[in-house]
């Protein structure tokens, strides 16, 4: 079975290091899926590697039936592949608009020359690329923090901003780094129905690194769960809760 | 071969002094991870303090020393507290830092210009200009002297950072500021230390380099060279910065003998570009890949 | 107006068009270079070669005014692109290293070119032209307008994101080398253009009038104006520009002044006279905009807090 997202013999030294030991999964597409592990288990790694951030030592990754494996992050982005970050990376100045419109780039094709003079091409783009933003924003219920300054916003509303900041690219694929770090329980009831909603309505893959591991068993449909940088086990939450490595790695490590 | 030998003990003289210059900055950049443009102005006040004390007060030369080194240091340590400090208590971007310490070396040189005067002054003779020779190599005195304490001054900083109590907080906060101030390093103290070290060895630098030339408010011009040594050693590597500096010195004294004079100054340019296409990280500066 | 006051303006507005590009750079794609004289220099050399008389001691082309600018801005455009090729992809500190470097080999190089005059410099013409003033205030308006238009755009937008956050400006698809590349051209040409425009003001060129301090002064400018502002960088120039030149008196404190200022701005106010903000009918909606966005935030949260304190 192929799916929209080959991962194949994949590996990251650091110097004589293997954060990412020879790693091997695929992701179906229009799933949800789960990555976890405990601490230092590789998963940022894998995330980096995936969206070009880090240079891959062996393997391949493919998506959507090619290799993408050591793009340059900005072309896997426009291959469909977008991601969030565990220590949030907002554009911090910028309004909550802002940080939207200007990730909504990739819908406008006009050039800088036409960009200076103002051509007609630029100017009906334009209106598209804000009625766009602003589409965005009510659907995600951020209209109302429109104007706020993303490092004013609460915590909580970052988090939402930089998932709404990935969807402008009209991603097929969404990777999703511990996106409840920091939120309490109901923030992460919210977040659970977001992540579902935006799988419906934007037709996504996700893929997300999480360690509540009651949201991962929850919402994902497949998990694969890593340790010290290797596949530890993969398939549903039940096979996973079952499995006796993935309990004996957990407590081993002293978490959850 | 006696042309190539005499060439290579004047540049490594000269790259001795570049050496205390880079080493100073090389050190800074390691803990606060911005170049100190203002390096190059507190080298000049070095220059100046060694020239007065030398002349209106009539201080032997040990004393003159004494008098800029210690006067360089505090200098430092003063700049780093008003440039600095508030922007390392926001949290500031390195940019700020680097914007901060051009002004701060903008105002130096030219407060210099607007109350002593923008003339070159020479040093008063103090070591005969009469070279020493070795067969039929002559050496001459300042660049022996120069040489030497450089390397003296050199190694006891190594011995410093790597023996004492303070030296080994400087390598902690070095390698993470942030890790070593939960581990109990009072990390404000090793950056004063830091600072005081460097004017320290800026204070030996300026006065070495206004004895070899003459006293004038742009010296520091001259510390972009030891920038660029450091950038060719590898940037925060203090190791990396002598070696730099070194080779720096002799290539620029190698192109100046046998090529032209005219030449000397664009070849650390050359340099410089040549190592940040073939290995911006320099010849002992790592790898990094940026923590995503 | 006097002669006097419209030699200040004009070197207020030679001044402008060079502090535009570096606005460009710095204030919104967050590059800092100390070798824009450099870029100066060359724009300044390609130009009296193109607009000098061939009946003068060193002689040039003898081609108007504006060829100069468009020659020199494009010459020091097509550099910047070499240099760019070389230096973009470096950190923060190694950039600016860079171009500091870049900057005083430039100038390290005039002085040898003895066609050009060497370091003794070049007298381009005998008289300075008053009515140049209008050539100046059109290259103004043009470049005002192009790169207000550019950072109002996707592609100005893409910039600023590099500015604010390099690795998400990446995985949001954008493609940093080029948008870095593209800022830094366009202020090149600014500042060649500018270089051209100040030889013909001073009617000399020589290399020394592009050093370092050069450089720091423009940088100086944008700061002083406010990172990320346009009108902050036309403000700016008029202001430091005309300032030392009334307080004539000040002249050998004028940069002891600015040094200390700098620092002050930097421990102070960051973000200069307008960091972030346009004086347009626009720019002050959004000022307005976002202050009653945050005071809402504040009000919001207070209530919480009150709301939480009485259960």
């Amino acid at each position: 079975m192929s799916g929209i997202l080959e991962i194949r013999g994949l590996t990251k030294r650091f110097g004589g290091l293997a954060a990412v030991d020879n790693v091997s999964f695929s992701v179906r597409e229009g799933g949800i899926s789960g990555l976890i592990g405990p601490n230092g288990a590789g998963k940022t790694t894998i995330f980096n590697l995936i969206t070009g951030v880090y240079k891959v030592t062996e393997g391949t990754v493919s998506f959507r039936g090619s290799e993408i494996t050591n793009l340059e992050p900005f072309r896997i982005a426009d291959r469909g592949i977008t991601r969030t970050f565990q220590n949030i990376r907002l554009f911090k100045n910028l309004s909550v608009y802002e940080n939207v419109l200007t990730a909504c780039h990739m819908s406008a094709r006009y050039t800088i020359p036409e960009a200076l003079f103002r051509l007609p091409r630029f100017v009906r783009e334009e209106k598209a690329l804000r009625a766009k933003a602003e589409d965005l924003l009510s659907i995600m219920g951020l209209t109302e923090r429109r104007d706020v300054q993303a490092n004013n916003l609460p915590y909580g509303l970052q988090r939402r901003l930089e998932i709404v900041r990935a969807l402008a690219l009209d991603p097929k694929l969404l990777l999703l780094d511990e996106p409840a770090a920091g939120m309490n329980p109901d923030e992460t009831e919210q977040l659970m129905h977001l992540i579902s909603g935006i799988r419906e309505r934007f037709k996504l893959t996700v893929l997300v690194i999480e360690h509540h591991m009651d949201l991962v068993m929850r919402l994902c449909e497949s998990i694969v769960v890593l340790n010290f940088g290797q596949k530890l086990a993969e398939g549903t939450a039940d096979e996973i809760r079952g499995d006796p490595r993935v309990v004996e790695a957990y407590l081993g490590s002293g978490e959850n | 071969m006696i042309q190539f030998l005499q060439q290579l003990t004047n540049g490594l003289s000269i790259g001795s002094v570049y050496a205390l210059m880079a080493v100073g900055y090389s050190l800074v950049y390691s803990i606060m991870n911005f170049s100190n443009f203002a390096h190059g102005g507190v080298i000049m006040l070095g220059a100046y303090f060694g020239f007065f004390g030398l002349t209106t007060f009539g201080l032997p030369f040990a004393a003159a020393f004494v008098l800029a080194t210690a006067g360089t240091a505090l200098v430092a340590i003063v700049l780093e507290r008003i440039a600095y400090k508030p922007l390392r208590d926001r949290k500031a971007p390195f940019l700020y830092f680097i914007i901060s310490a051009m002004g701060a070396s903008m105002f130096l040189e030219n407060f210099v210009i607007a109350t002593i005067g923008p003339n070159p002054k020479p040093y008063p003779p103090i070591i005969p200009r009469e070279p020493i020779a070795i067969g039929q190599l002559a050496l001459g005195r300042l660049d022996l002297i120069m040489f030497l304490v450089s390397a003296g001054c050199l190694a006891l900083l190594v011995l410093f950072i790597e023996r004492t109590r303070l030296g080994k907080a400087i390598q902690a906060s070095a390698y993470n500021m942030k890790a070593s101030a939960l581990m109990g390093i009072n990390t404000d103290s090793v950056v004063i230390l830091v600072f005081a070290l460097g004017g320290f060895l800026a204070g030996v630098a300026g006065v070495f380099y206004g004895m070899k030339y003459m006293v004038y408010p742009t010296i520091g011009n001259i510390t972009l060279k030891s920038f660029i040594a450091a950038v060719f050693g590898g940037l925060g590597s203090l190791p990396g910065a002598v070696l730099g500096s070194v080779l720096l010195g002799v290539i620029e004294t190698l192109v100046a003998g046998y090529l032209s004079s005219q030449y000397r100054d664009l070849i650390a340019f050359v340099i410089l570009i040549g190592v940040l296409i073939v290995r911006p990280t320099g010849i002992m500066g790592k790898t990094v890949e940026d923590k995503a | 107006m006097s002669s006097y006051t419209l030699g200040i303006l004009m070197l207020a507005g030679i001044n402008l068009v060079a502090v535009l590009g570096l606005s460009l750079l710095t204030g919104f794609t967050g590059l800092f270079s100390f070798g824009h004289a450099g870029f100066m220099a060359i724009g300044a050399y390609v130009g009296a070669f193109l607009t000098v008389s061939p009946a003068r001691d060193i002689p040039g082309l003898g081609l108007p005014l504006i060829v100069g600018v468009l020659g020199g801005g494009a010459a020091a455009g097509l550099v910047s692109w070499l240099v760019g090729r070389i230096t973009l992809n470096l950190k923060g500190d190694y950039f600016c290293i860079a171009t500091l470097g870049f900057g005083e080999a430039t100038r390290l190089v005039f002085n040898n070119v003895q066609r050009f005059g060497g370091s003794r410099g070049w007298p381009l013409g005998a008289t300075r032209d008053m009515g140049d003033i209008w050539i100046i205030l059109a290259v103004d308006v043009v470049a005002v307008i192009l790169v207000a238009n550019l950072v109002k755009s996707r592609h100005g937008r893409n910039m600023i994101a590099i500015r604010e956050e390099e690795l998400a400006s990446q995985v949001t698809g954008i493609d940093v080398f080029r948008y870095k590349m593209v800022s830094l051209v366009i202020s090149a040409i600014l500042a060649g253009a500018a270089g051209v425009l100040l030889g013909n003001y001073l009617t000399f060129i020589n290399p020394k009038i592009f050093n370092l301090t050069k450089s720091t002064e423009l940088i100086i400018i944008v700061i002083f104006g406010g990172l990320g502002s346009i009108s902050g960088s036309v403000l700016g120039a008029l202001l430091l520009t005309a300032l030392p030149e009334v307080l004539r008196f000040f002249e050998i404190w004028r940069l002891v002044f600015y040094g200390a200022a700098v620092i002050l701005i930097m421990i102070s106010r960051p973000q200069g006279l307008l960091g972030g903000m346009e004086l347009t009918p626009s720019g002050i909606r959004k000022i307005l905009a976002e202050r009653r966005a945050r005071l809402a935030l504040r009000a919001e949260a207070a209530r919480e807090t009150a709301e939480g304190g009485s259960r």
